[in-house]
């Protein structure tokens, strides 16, 4: 493709337009954020999370309150620390190195006041929302666990804490997803979200390890720090790039970490999890749709955006957006349930963030940062609209509903704000984010040609089918009540309040876009930009450009287009059955993968201990030879090997008695020749000068010998005949096993760790000279003893406590199997 | 079982248990320690348990009498008991040492000078944590030992 060969000198050019102008870099806020307000910000909802149930059972459906008070807290706190740029640590394991850090610039301080901020107002929605529904101790709790997470994903300093926070979210929302946990399309739905985000943060923590790995190159020695210090790796992200495309891994690193994103920011392929998320309760769907969940992943594609911007990452990020930005836009015209609309509209305007962060220049970045904000004002808005709308007029099918303005006055109102800012009408607040796509779409194909020419056509395209729900879900309140649509009610002010709330700042943000922009937009467009930023200016326009007549066709056509809104819904609905429906990919691999298990289960787990045995040596032999093969290590020669006849002679012995051991008639012979290899091992001990561990050979195989004769009558007196195939199979295992371990002793044993044997020689008696008391030598001459109960004396420790279980286990076992329940 | 195993038992069984005892406490500076003393000490008590039976080893040698426990005969509750104080004490005496200062499970050697008989004797604060590990050796694997010889 030709997009490939944009030089990488213009990637990142500044660009004058008409809605973004001029290099000026706005002096940047130097100041620290105090570390006090950010980790209380952070720990704030997880600690309301532990006491939301003791809180519940005072207060009972007014936790709502508690919950809204803890997120406010949060807000606040957040909030103080406005204008300020930078990390702050605390240390967690100091002599590892390891330490909690929490940074904070633009684009995390606006993630993070999205989360608390439409946290409070969805906590005040819950209030009126679950009125008498179930479980609520559970859901404030888990909502509560939710925010936090996203906070910390917003505030991650490292890549590992970044990792945990994300992994998470998904854990959370798979609870609140699964809300009803009666409903069996509520568990599927619960499921779903799960399998795929968490299984997109797989892939992206391999890419993490990845950037770790090539950190040490790039900087000297190897960090998890992404931001926030002079060595971690944004702060040298040319070094990093540079050495991501020595070793080869950029391209890997970047498609991995897109996997992440894409997974929780629902792209096309992996969105199928986000129509089923509405099976959560409304105000779960309004938080988890439009601040939180799904902008991690677009957050994480800003954050990323100054280390690994380039062309790949605008073929891949650029495509990516758009495409899902136009297939789920023609899905959410497709859609019947107005929820399930807005499902869909989330994932296309995801796309369109993800398009803007995909775009190589400044534009793109400033679209990407302005529509985070633009777009969880107008979704957030809609989905409690959309919750109003079920719990007042009871129906959320889109045929059911209409002209519900006589009802819903003041909702009518917040809805059109809202849905007009959609979809990107003048002067609305998503209008001029939509125009900045524009403006960087037509940007790219100017400066490219060719093909790049499909990145504006796509985006007027998708921008189309936009305007056409948008417009839709406006309707619901326009036209004609349908006979079949009861009474409505009024809401409540607690249902009515975060709605009008969120569209009073989208109505604000559409009537003066500069002073959003000067507030917050501009600092987190700066963080997502490599080198300096060009200062924002953002107002209608005044003159014809092609933005301007990109928005315009985008809306003459969505308006040309209405009329024949129900034969292209129709048309979609046909061409999303079958392999083309979205879950036909997920539900194939899911139960596909489950058919399999139980195929593979009769053979790996038949009940007998052989078997098990089989498998188990089988597979670590296996996987331990390959780890040998793919590390390229080589048996070492033994040098130095004195064989005395004793030995000989005793090792002679062990290998009859091993040979025994596979022909003895019975049980008992077969115990007494095992027995025999093992004493015969304990004499080698002996002879190697080794008493202690002839000592415990001894004592252990005795022991052995003694628990085989008690249990001894309780087996078959007779082996049975097995026959040749059997046989063969178990010699070529055991042969492995063998293998494995011989080759295991000598590789370890070829290290020679020579540091710590003197180490030990050298610590473990008692010096020449000492005092009465001796504390950093181990006093003994004994040297293994010394090193079990003193040096070594946390694994020993560890080895006591395995011993104690093994014995709980056997007692667990035994007690358990009276009462019947293993069959 | 024979009379002649039974009273070579009866003469052998001590000598055993001495002989772990022994081993637990010249363990810091010849060969020995808690985890061969806990493994000598469960044979001695496997040889009472084979020869003379498990009622015998309950009820005349260690004087246990009462109801079976879930899973197993009632001595088992005095093995659960015996590892679980095995546990506390190694890990206690880990303990006192952060109590100190010090890092977990640290352990210091103190002498004593000027003592009759012995003159100069050594105290290892590691023997404290080997007795918990020989406590806990005796208590799991005769918990094991007994549960399993129930079946």
């Amino acid at each position: 493709m030709s997009l490939v060969a944009l030089p990488s000198a213009i990637a990142e050019a500044s660009t004058t337009g008409q809605l973004g102008t001029g290099a000026a870099t706005l002096a940047q806020a130097t100041a620290d954020p105090a570390g006090v307000a950010l980790f209380a910000a952070l720990a704030l909802p997880f600690l309301g999370a532990l006491v939301t149930p003791l809180v519940y059972r005072a207060l009972g459906e007014r936790t709502a309150w508690f919950a809204a008070l803890v997120a406010f807290a949060s807000f606040g706190l957040v909030a103080s620390q406005f204008g300020t740029t930078g990390s702050v640590s605390i240390e967690w394991i100091p002599t590892l190195g390891v330490s909690l850090s929490l940074y904070l610039d633009g684009l995390s301080l606006l993630i993070s006041l999205l989360a608390s901020g439409v946290g409070v107002l969805v906590f005040v929605y819950s209030a009126g929302y679950m009125h008498g529904e179930p479980g609520q101790a559970r859901y404030y709790g888990t909502l509560l666990a939710f925010m936090g997470s996203m906070l910390g994903v917003a505030l991650a300093a490292d890549l590992i804490a970044l990792f945990v926070f994300w992994e998470l979210t998904s854990i959370t929302s798979f609870g609140l997803i699964g809300h009803y946990r009666e409903s069996e399309s509520s568990l599927y739905a619960a499921r779903k979200s799960m399998l795929i985000t968490v299984s997109g943060g797989l892939f992206m923590l391999v890419g993490f390890v990845l950037l770790a790995f090539v950190s040490g190159d790039a900087l000297g020695s190897t960090t998890f720090t992404l931001i926030g210090t002079p060595d971690s790796m944004i702060a040298n992200a040319d070094a990093m790039r540079t050495a991501l495309e020595s070793a080869g891994l950029f391209v890997p690193v970047l498609v991995l970490v897109a996997i992440g994103a894409a997974a929780k920011s629902a792209q096309v392929p992996l969105h199928v999890w986000l129509p089923n998320a509405m099976e959560a309760p409304t105000p779960v769907s309004a938080f988890l749709h439009s601040a939180t969940m799904v902008k991690a992943g677009v957050y994480l594609i800003g954050r990323m955006r100054p280390l690994l911007v380039g062309d790949e990452w605008m073929l891949l990020l650029g495509t990516l957006g758009l495409v899902t930005m136009t297939v789920t836009a023609l899905l959410a015209v497709g859609a019947s349930d107005i929820k399930e609309l807005l499902a869909y509209s989330t994932a296309s305007h995801l796309g369109l963030i993800t398009a803007g962060f995909g775009f190589a220049n400044q534009l793109g970045a400033e679209t990407g940062a302005f529509h985070i904000l633009n777009h969880a004002l107008f979704k957030a808005t809609l989905f409690l609209v959309a919750g109003i709308i079920a719990h007042e007029a009871g129906t959320r099918a889109i045929s059911e509903l209409g002209g519900l303005r006589h009802d819903l006055p003041i909702t009518g109102i917040i809805t059109a704000i809202a849905a007009l800012g959609m979809a990107g009408v003048p002067p609305f607040n998503g209008f001029y984010s939509k125009e900045l796509l524009f403006e960087s779409a037509y940007e790219v194909a100017h400066e490219l040609g060719g093909l790049a020419w499909l990145f504006p056509a796509v985006a007027v395209f998708g921008s189309v089918f936009t305007f056409l729900y948008s417009i839709r879900f406006l309707w619901l309140f326009m036209g004609e009540k349908p006979a079949g649509l009861g009474e409505v009610h009024r809401p409540s002010l607690a249902l009515l309040a975060p709605p009008v709330v969120l569209a009073g700042l989208a109505m604000i943000v559409g009537i003066d876009p500069q002073l959003a922009v000067d507030t917050i937009v501009q600092s987190a467009f700066g963080s997502a930009v490599a080198g300096e930023a060009h200062t924002m200016s953002i107002h209608l326009p005044t003159e014809l450009t092609p933005a301007v007549a990109m928005s315009a066709i985008t809306i003459l056509s969505g308006i040309a287009l209405s009329p024949f809104y129900d034969r292209l819904r129709d048309g979609v609905r046909r061409l999303t059955h079958g392999p083309l429906s979205a879950d036909w990919y997920y539900d194939k691999a899911v139960y596909g993968l489950e058919r399999a298990s139980g195929l593979a289960l009769p053979r790996i787990q038949t009940g007998q201990f052989r078997t098990y045995a089989a498998w188990m040596l089988g597979v670590t032999s296996l996987l331990a030879l390959a780890g040998y093969l793919a590390a390229g290590i080589s048996v070492p020669a033994f040098s130095d090997l004195s064989i005395t006849a004793p030995v000989v002679i005793v090792l002679l012995v062990a290998i009859v008695g091993a040979a025994a051991v596979t022909r003895a008639p019975s049980h008992i012979a077969g115990v007494l020749t095992l027995s025999v290899l093992g004493f015969m091992v304990a004499l080698f001990y002996v002879l190697s000068s080794a008493p202690d561990l002839a000592l415990t050979q001894l004592v252990v195989e005795t022991l052995v010998l003694v628990i085989f004769l008690l249990v001894l009558d309780r087996l078959p007196a007779f082996y049975g005949d097995a026959d040749r195939g059997k046989v063969a199979r178990d010699a070529v295992l055991a042969g492995g096993v063998g293998l494995t371990v011989t080759i295991s002793v000598l590789v370890a044993t070829a290290g020679s760790p020579d540091a710590i044997a003197r180490f030990f020689v050298e610590r473990a008696p008692v010096p020449a000279e000492h005092g009465s008391i001796l504390a950093d030598f181990g006093g003994g001459s004994n040297i293994v003893n010394v090193i079990l109960v003193d040096f070594r004396a946390f694994d020993t420790m560890g080895e006591i406590s395995v011993v104690a279980m093994a014995a709980l286990g056997v007692l667990t076992l035994v007690a358990m199997r009276g009462r019947g329940e293993s069959s | 079982m024979s009379v002649i195993t039974r009273t070579v038992t009866r003469v052998v069984f001590p000598l055993i248990l001495l002989t772990a005892l022994a081993l637990l406490f010249q363990g810091h500076n010849l060969p020995g320690g808690g985890f061969i003393a806990g493994v000598l000490t469960v044979a001695a008590f496997a040889l009472v348990y084979i020869v003379n039976g498990l009622d015998y080893l309950q009820e005349d040698l260690l004087g246990r009498t009462g109801d079976d426990v879930e899973g197993g005969p009632a001595i088992v509750a005095d093995f659960l008991n015996v590892f679980a104080g095995g546990l506390a004490i190694a890990a206690g005496g880990g303990v006192v040492a952060i109590l100190l200062g010090q890092p977990f499970l640290s352990q210091a050697v103190l002498f004593v000078h000027d003592l009759p008989i012995f003159h100069e004797l050594e105290l290892a604060s590691a023997f404290v944590f080997d007795l918990g590990v020989y406590l806990v050796v005796i208590g799991g694997l005769l918990t094991i030992l007994t549960v399993v010889g129930d079946e």
